[in-house]
């Protein structure tokens, strides 16, 4: 049984000036112990989708309308914010973007540490103190048991990501879900966060969900893709077979994007930007959301008339769009041929 | 001779746990309070306005106490004294020491001054905690009452509290100058708590499964602290330029039970012939109230983080 389970979840924001369908019918699995990358562009619905599972997401303006979140079997959509309550943390647990303000100022992070702990588990104080220690040890802090007493604002931002991990971890939740943890780092920091993310998921045998618009990041260290892309999944694949044979206009896209400094087939010149911008999911394109910034749709083809449905083109190779690379005309073979 | 990198990075790290830091590049012990009180010190206005809050409270505290007279005792024979060394401030029309009862008159108006500010805060943060935390609907018609509460005019509501209760002492007195007097501190501490609320940390203590009594308790109220400090300091001079002027009206302390309020209103009766009798309660009170001010803008800038220099 997959350990966390997304059916059908739509999140739709309903303001002033109309519904904003944020998330839109999204599905996916997560196995224990596996990582799953979400990648998509500011407003593709990420972070909604993470925050959706959490029960997070501000109500109101933000309702789940549909769909179900199953986590070892039990719909958490169907819970009441206190049972929700004993599952954050606990099983499931999350980290922030910004580890500037996530950490309270008026606190020290021995507090933020033990109290986390505390709340999840009946032990003393002194032990909860001593585990703090152990898991400011194990998020590679320095000098662990003096900095217990430190405020947040003597850390820099790598450290306090790293305090930030050391409270997701502190009770052994079994899912992990990484908003865009080091987006908001040094880039020379970047590396070290996620390396210490993916040992710790593998010491703590978690599961992860790494939400990123970085392919760079999701590369290193995801089992599965998704590609999101207004509030829609447009792909989903395992690592390998998206990096390899991406199908999606929007993958390839993004991939062009990317800047590659080594490896076979090299790109030289200018990086490919992808024309146009992000749909207004207040009023979505009709049919095929990727369609007004597509380079194969054109007038004769149903792209803005159909909608697309998410098909498996091959084996565990999930696709949204009328023009998967594979079927286009003319269709190039993979690249390995040529290199 | 250069020196080897490491030793001087092994030097670095290699402070013991607990040993003083080297002179070199100490290691700047500080949080919030404490860079606010270096900010503070640095304000010349605010410190001399504190100094002199201060010397005021510890005169009114100890005074009496030293102070050699009765300040209830009668004796005509002294009435009206100018200031001399044995009455400094010299002597009311009944002839007690006035240097004794203004510092008895100012325990009085500061007990009411503090009692009600304390009251008007508590009253003020229960009510705004929960409108702001709560949010909705609840929150809604918690505001729209307050602005009801608005339109009432301050210093009449409390006279008619007065009126009602019947009975002048310090207890009423708090009562009837906070009962209208908290609306400002409720729509500042639901203002704070709606702004905390939105904050990172919030998310990512909920996200941790915190509940609400701990997001309010420790992620809310703590950081509206500072703002309710400068409220405390700017709500004082209100409270006790009304308490003066209620007793002032008459309607406040009763005789022989000094107030500042009180004595001006009793010097009033002989200002031309000894001027002294109203003046120096009325030193006193604007004193108080132009400290206070000055400790509030003082704080104001130190508890600001934008204010961080250096």
């Amino acid at each position: 049984m997959a350990l966390l389970e997304v059916r059908n979840l739509a999140t739709h924001f309903f303001t002033r000036e109309g519904t904003v369908r944020a998330v839109d019918g999204v599905s996916f699995a997560l196995e224990p112990g596996k990582t799953l990358g979400i990648v998509g562009e500011s407003g593709s619905g990420k972070s909604v989708t993470a925050l959706s599972i959490m029960g997070l997401i501000p109500k109101p303006p933000a309702e789940i309308v549909s769909g179900d979140v199953l986590f070892e079997g039990r719909d958490l959509t169907k819970l009441s914010e206190k049972q929700l309550e004993d599952v954050r943390g606990r099983e499931i647990a999350m980290i922030f973007q910004d580890p500037m303000t996530s950490l309270n100022p008026t606190l020290t992070i021995g507090t933020q540490i033990t109290e986390t702990i505390r709340r999840h588990y009946d032990v003393p104080k002194q032990q909860a103190r001593k585990k703090a220690v152990e898991l400011l040890e194990e998020v590679q802090i320095p000098r662990a048991a003096d900095r217990l007493d430190d405020y947040p604002h003597r850390f820099s931002g790598g450290m306090r990501q790293r305090v930030m991990i050391a409270i997701a971890l502190s009770c052994d939740p079994k899912l992990l879900i990484a908003d865009e943890p080091t987006t908001a780092l040094d880039v020379t920091v970047q590396a070290a966060v996620l390396d210490l993310l993916d040992d710790l998921r593998q010491a703590h045998e978690m599961a992860m969900i790494l939400i990123t618009h970085d392919m760079g990041v999701v590369a290193e260290s995801a089992d599965d893709i998704v590609v999101m892309y207004g509030g829609q999944i447009v792909e989903h694949a395992s690592v390998n077979d998206l990096f390899d044979r991406p199908e999606h206009p929007y993958t390839e896209a993004l991939l062009g994007a990317l800047p590659q400094i080594e490896g076979e087939g090299i790109r030289t010149g200018r990086l490919t930007a992808i024309p146009g911008r992000p749909p207004d999911l207040k009023n979505p394109p009709p049919a095929c959301r990727f369609a007004p910034r597509c380079p194969y749709a054109n007038a004769n083809d149903s792209c803005a008339t159909v909608i697309p449905e998410l098909r498996e083109i091959r084996k565990d190779h999930w696709v949204r769009t009328a023009h998967p690379a594979c079927e286009r005309a003319g269709a190039r073979e993979p690249e390995k041929v040529q290199a | 001779m250069v020196a080897n990198p490491t030793d001087i990075r092994e030097e670095g790290i290699a402070v013991e746990p607990g040993a003083a830091p080297a002179s070199g590049a100490p290691l700047r012990q500080s949080n919030l309070w404490r860079d606010a009180w270096r900010r503070y010190i640095r304000n010349r206005g605010a410190v001399v306005a504190g100094s002199i809050f201060v010397l005021v409270l510890l005169y009114c505290l100890i005074a009496p106490i030293l102070s050699p007279h009765d300040p209830n005792a009668v004796d005509f024979a002294m009435a009206s004294q100018n200031p001399t060394w044995e009455h400094p401030f010299g002597t009311d029309k009944f002839g007690r020491d006035l240097f004794t009862r203004t510092a008895l008159g100012g325990r009085v108006s500061m007990a009411i001054g503090f009692g009600a500010t304390l009251a008007i805060l508590a009253i003020g943060v229960v009510y705004g905690a929960i409108s702001g935390f709560v949010g909705g609907r609840l929150d809604n018609g918690l505001m729209r009452f307050l602005d009801a509460l608005y339109g009432l005019p301050y210093l009449p509501f409390a006279i008619i509290t007065l009126a009602i209760i019947g009975k002048t002492n310090l207890w009423t007195m708090m009562v009837a100058l906070s009962i209208a007097s908290w609306f400002t501190a409720a729509r500042i501490v639901r203002g704070q708590v709606i702004t905390l609320k939105e904050n990172d940390y919030v998310r990512a203590a909920k996200a941790v499964g915190a509940r609400w009594y701990r997001i309010l308790g420790r992620h809310l109220l703590p950081n509206t602290l500072g703002v309710l400090i400068i409220a405390i300091f700017l709500e004082l001079p209100a409270v006790i330029l009304g308490e003066a002027f209620l007793s002032f009206i008459g309607l406040g302390i009763s005789p022989p039970d000094a107030s500042w309020g009180a004595m001006a209103q009793e010097g009033r009766t002989v200002y031309r012939t000894h001027p002294t009798a109203i003046i120096v309660p009325s030193i006193a009170i604007a004193t108080l109230v132009l400290c206070a001010n000055f400790v509030a803008d003082g704080l104001r800038d130190a508890l600001d983080p934008r204010t961080k220099e250096s």
